[in-house]
């Protein structure tokens, strides 16, 4: 390692440590930027076992931060990126530093863009998660989107209607949507607009229900066979 | 002149196969012995591992995880408790650390040698498979001497493992490393690079890397096509930053690179590089301290949700938490693996022979537990 790559590293170490994580995700040379954050859990674990009494230091450090203006995450920065590109897409209010929260309208033409924009690369679906967010209120899919070239990550979270779910499908941007989104169908019966061989892929093809929603109820028989009963709750 | 016309037969191999290394279900149509579409059809282990997740408390699922990867139980344990740890902030003592390592890369190991055996079973040699079996039985009997258990572990809690190391743990351990280690050149001696395995192997199934990460495949399947892409480097988990060792990927050494040689052989390099990490971890770990310490008293993660990956033999283990509270998961979302593995065959084994269709099958080490869950 040159001194110069060392200089920066510091450098970009000590600006991370005060809260600003874009001086080491803009260093542009991947090795050494690796390096840098390496570094940076290094430091940051030093400076955790130093601090071995917690309460009042760090109360104040804490408020200290609130007041100062916190530099956006990489969601939050997406979420710009998306608002700019596709206004009304992104819904701000429910949107925070760990995720985006879009409208279902338009995710299609979304998902393409935020796979080939350069800034974004996002190369990888991770994983595609369905969530009933309760009995009374609606379903939502969660999409974790990873970039190889960029090394960020990003989730994105859709909702749709209880008694009408449909999203977007994404199978042809991300080979592995095919597979996720007829689990997701598989479990919550959430249509994904688009797939082109949307079918159960868990459960047999004639199973009744979406068994991962939290007003499911379990058929009594199938083919004359008595399915047992999940146990309610934990005695 | 008259046009060659054949015929399109659908064949059907599995669930009860041998070669599918578990119940699955492959509806192979061929043209001659031409295979032009694969349809894996799952789900005939599947025993609702998500739902059971939210009728259990927290603590109750990891036996759960245990059985989804059943080859791998102590990384399948290792994912959902880092997750679990970093939903509530729980700092676990060094000593924790550091045996969770050794057991994850020694289950690592085991892993392996399944996999490399197995696949020198479904292209025709025997004989490896039985000297991996015989090394792979001691690491399970290290597996025995600490928790008791061979194959499902249930060792890592929340904030912890179950038990402290036995006494002369260690010195087992280095011991089987000393065994263990000459012997991986038998492996290359007797099957890596043998000339029928590798006329088996070499060129057959190439994964290139932009469809492997579009499929999103991991771990061994994404290196063997060259992508140099760990979690243990490149989202460092646990205490991997401070080990040493290299992350290996396919060179196509004897054919393509992203053949299933290279996907085989990037399994074999691996195993040397667990032994390096085994043998930094030993050397290091603080010989006493309390695994029990920083066991909450109370499971009650604050409301949120998280989504960590941790990198399991076969590759991403990504596990997604929803808390709402309560001492019982709202939602646990597992991403595995051998899930997003298994969709990419019928990409890379359309316009080869039937029997290759096995060759490229076993390369990707699927694991049926872990795909149904």
């Amino acid at each position: 390692m040159t001194d110069n790559q060392e200089m920066l590293i510091q450098e970009a170490v000590e600006k991370a440590l005060q809260g600003d994580m874009e001086a080491v995700n803009n260093i542009e040379d991947r090795v050494t930027r690796s390096k840098a954050k390496a570094a940076l859990v290094k430091a940051k674990r030093e400076a955790a076992k130093t601090s071995a009494e917690p309460s009042s230091e760090e109360k104040s450090e804490e408020s200290a931060a609130e007041s100062k203006p916190v530099p956006l995450s990489l969601n939050q920065k997406i979420a710009g990126i998306i608002a700019s590109q596709f206004p009304g897409t992104v819904d701000e209010e429910s949107s925070s530093e760990t995720h985006i929260q879009l409208q279902p309208a338009k995710w299609f033409d979304i998902a393409q863009y935020l796979r080939d924009d350069p800034a974004c690369l996002f190369d990888s679906l991770q994983c595609v998660t369905g969530v009933d967010l309760g009995e009374e209120s609606e379903l939502e899919v969660r999409y974790n989107l990873h970039s190889m070239t960029h090394r960020h990550a990003i989730e994105i979270r859709i909702e749709c209607a209880r008694n009408n779910p449909k999203v977007p499908s994404v199978e042809t941007v991300w080979h592995i949507g095919d597979w996720f989104e007829r689990e997701t169908y598989d479990m919550f019966g959430i249509e994904f607009e688009g797939h082109r061989d949307l079918r159960r892929i868990l459960l047999p093809d004639d199973w009744e229900g979406w068994p991962l929603r939290k007003d499911y109820e379990v058929q009594e028989t199938y083919h004359g066979i008595v399915v047992p009963k999940v146990k309610e709750g934990w005695e | 002149m008259g046009v060659v016309q054949g015929d399109q037969m659908v064949l059907n191999i599995g669930p009860q196969h041998p070669s599918t290394h578990g119940v699955l279900r492959l509806k192979v149509v061929t043209d001659g012995e031409i295979v032009s579409d694969i349809t894996p059809i799952i789900g005939y282990l599947h025993r609702c591992f998500e739902k059971h997740c939210e009728n259990s408390t927290y603590e109750q699922v990891i036996p759960y995880t245990d059985r989804c990867d059943y080859i791998a139980s102590m990384n399948n344990n290792f994912g959902y408790v880092v997750a679990m740890e970093e939903l509530m902030e729980i700092k676990v003592p060094e000593r924790v650390e550091y045996i969770r390592v050794i057991m994850a890369e020694l289950n690592r190991i085991a892993s392996h040698l399944l996999a490399l055996g197995t696949y020198g079973l479904d292209v025709g040699a025997f004989t490896p498979f039985l000297y991996m079996f015989r090394d792979r039985e001691r690491i399970l009997d290290i597996f025995e001497l600490t928790c008791g258990a061979r194959l499902l572990y249930n060792y890592m809690w929340i904030g912890g493992v179950s038990h402290d190391l036995p006494v002369g743990f260690v010195e087992t351990v280095y011991n089987f490393l000393d065994y263990f280690e000459p012997k991986v050149q038998e492996y290359n001696d007797i099957l890596t690079y043998n000339k029928i395995f590798v006329e088996r192997t070499a060129d057959v199934g190439v994964l290139l890397p932009e469809v492997a990460i579009s499929f999103g495949v991991s771990g061994p399947n994404l290196r063997g096509s060259g992508v140099k892409w760990d979690i243990r480097k490149d989202e460092p988990y646990s205490i991997y930053e401070r080990f040493d060792f290299d992350v290996p990927v396919g060179q196509g050494l004897v054919g393509t690179t992203g053949d299933c040689w290279d996907r085989f052989y990037v399994r074999v390099l691996e195993i040397i590089e667990s032994t390096k990490v085994l043998r930094q971890a030993l050397k290091d770990i603080p010989a006493t301290g309390d695994v029990h310490q920083a066991l909450p008293k109370k499971i009650r993660p604050p409301k949120g949700s998280i989504y960590r990956r941790t990198e399991s033999p076969r590759g991403d283990l990504g596990y997604y938490i929803i808390s709402d509270g309560s001492p019982q998961p709202y939602r646990v979302k597992m991403r595995s693996p051998a899930f997003t593995a298994l969709s990419v065959l019928n990409e890379i084994s359309r316009g080869w022979m039937l029997s290759d269709v096995i060759a490229v099958l076993g390369s990707l080490d699927i694991v049926l537990g872990e795909i149904d869950r």
